[in-house]
């Protein structure tokens, strides 16, 4: 069984990887809980539709802040279209704590982030 | 036109050192040094004799009982009103100092203008930050007034001061005082409503579109949603600014207090009990924030008057900011 927040939830919410912008990032999303004010905004460079940097940004619970600083490393190298399908389960098993239901919504805000991010990015018009 | 500016109280007064008349050659007027009546009349009589003869002159007031109950003192008051006749036409020193200050107030800073009363033609001009130009006549005078003006600064107070054998008016000039509210909790609606009657420009902050809108807040200057630790780094802090983190939330109370506290702003405020201060402040300290710094946040925020309710909460936060800007103790007055 695992604990309410492990060890690596609580080091990359103390020590969070990979925080801060980009300069001109192609993709950025931002996403919000209307309710308890968690706040991320991720950001991503990409090459040959490939992450080649990733950062996020925002004022969030352990969970959240975790999750998004997990979910930068475990992106990093990754096609757009392998991110596409990248699954929940992925992320909150990253966290190795015993998400309750209710939380969830905290762990997954940065991958809502992710995928909405991508979304808009194939939706683009490239030059 | 001649100017004339109270620049020195004993006893009760009803307007602070500071308060300003200025009297036209035509005879137009605009401003009062008291509440009316027969010492404003006086200062215009004064001011139009200062404009013929086109020399300043200190006019001190030793009021009686019965002219301070007529003009609104409840006991007696002495106050001096200086008065000074200015050529609008003439572009002299007095402009470009003005000038000066009025650009230090739009970089968000306080400035203190120092005058000799014996001789209005010395002056020394301190922004905040420790550029000034002018003087007073020596270089000793000039750094005891650095001295007054600083602390003069810092309670945001206008005072004359006897610096050797000169008389000394110190006017302090600042921008409007400006409260930050991060999170847009029950708390910062009556403190927003409060603050804004105070006179305070207000500025609050969430990241909640839900909560910080105009229905709830119809009273304040701005509504800022984001990420509210960016939207923190892109505020100006200054002597007169407050800072109240209301959310009650680690989420916003950590990341925020790591911008604004290095800021130095003239208050920061925490809601929360004293065990949880404890533990903001150790996480803070933790991060490598020093002790210095820390000891700056007022946690829990408010002064110990028993507030239970939300606008009794507001109350007490507001009344401590006030008292700290003012340098005072707030005890109760009949005991100061």
């Amino acid at each position: 069984m695992p604990e309410l927040y492990s060890d690596i939830l609580l080091d990359h919410f103390r020590h969070p990887r990979n925080y801060g912008s980009l300069d001109a990032p192609d993709v950025s999303n931002e996403q919000f809980n209307p309710l308890c004010g968690d706040r991320i905004r991720l950001e991503l460079k990409l090459e040959h539709s490939s992450v080649t940097a990733a950062r996020f940004k925002g004022d969030a619970c352990a969970i959240c802040a975790a999750a998004a600083s997990l979910l930068t490393e475990i992106i990093l190298g990754q096609s757009v279209e392998q991110l596409a399908s990248l699954p929940d389960a992925r992320l909150i098993s990253a966290l190795e704590s015993d998400i309750q239901p209710a939380r969830l919504q905290c762990a997954l805000l940065p991958l809502h982030a992710l995928h909405e991010g991508l979304a808009n990015y194939r939706s683009e018009p490239k030059q | 036109m001649a100017r004339a500016t109270l620049v020195a109280t004993r006893g009760t007064s009803p307007k602070r050192e500071g308060a300003k008349m200025w009297v036209g050659a035509e005879g137009r007027i605009l401003g009062s040094v008291t509440i009316g009546g027969c010492v404003d009349a006086r200062v215009i009589a004064e001011s139009e004799q200062a404009l013929s003869s086109f020399q300043s002159r200190l006019v001190e007031m030793k009021l009686g009982n019965e002219d301070a109950w007529e003009i609104g003192f409840s006991c007696a008051g002495d106050l001096d009103v200086f008065i000074e006749p200015v050529d609008l036409t003439r572009s002299d020193n007095v402009f470009e100092l003005y000038r000066a200050v009025r650009n230090a107030i739009d970089q968000g800073k306080r400035a203190v203008l120092a005058t000799a009363l014996k001789d209005s033609s010395r002056k020394l001009l301190l922004i905040e930050g420790g550029e000034t130009s002018g003087s007073l006549g020596t270089p000793e005078l000039d750094r005891a007034a650095q001295t007054v003006a600083l602390d003069l600064m810092r309670k945001g107070a206008s005072a004359t001061v006897l610096l050797g054998t000169d008389s000394v008016f110190f006017e302090t000039h600042g921008p409007s005082p400006t409260l930050i509210v991060f999170g847009a909790s029950h708390v910062a609606m009556p403190l927003v409503s409060l603050a804004h009657d105070m006179g305070l420009k207000t500025i609050v902050v969430d990241g909640r579109p839900r909560f910080a809108t105009r229905e709830r807040f119809p009273d304040v200057d701005q509504l800022l949603v984001g990420i509210p630790s960016e939207i923190a780094e892109t505020l100006g802090y200054t002597s007169s600014t407050f800072v109240v983190l209301t959310a009650h939330d680690y989420k916003y109370d950590l990341p925020v207090l790591k911008v604004v506290l290095p800021s130095r702003p003239a208050y920061v405020g925490l809601l929360g009990s004293k065990r949880r201060g404890s533990a903001i402040k150790e996480f803070l300290h933790d991060g490598g924030m020093e002790p210095e710094l820390l000891n700056q946040l007022h946690v829990p925020t408010g002064l110990d008057i028993g507030a239970q309710t939300a606008a009794e909460i507001a109350l007490s936060i507001l009344a401590e900011a006030v008292a700290l800007r003012s340098g005072r103790t707030a005890t109760f007055l009949k005991d100061a």
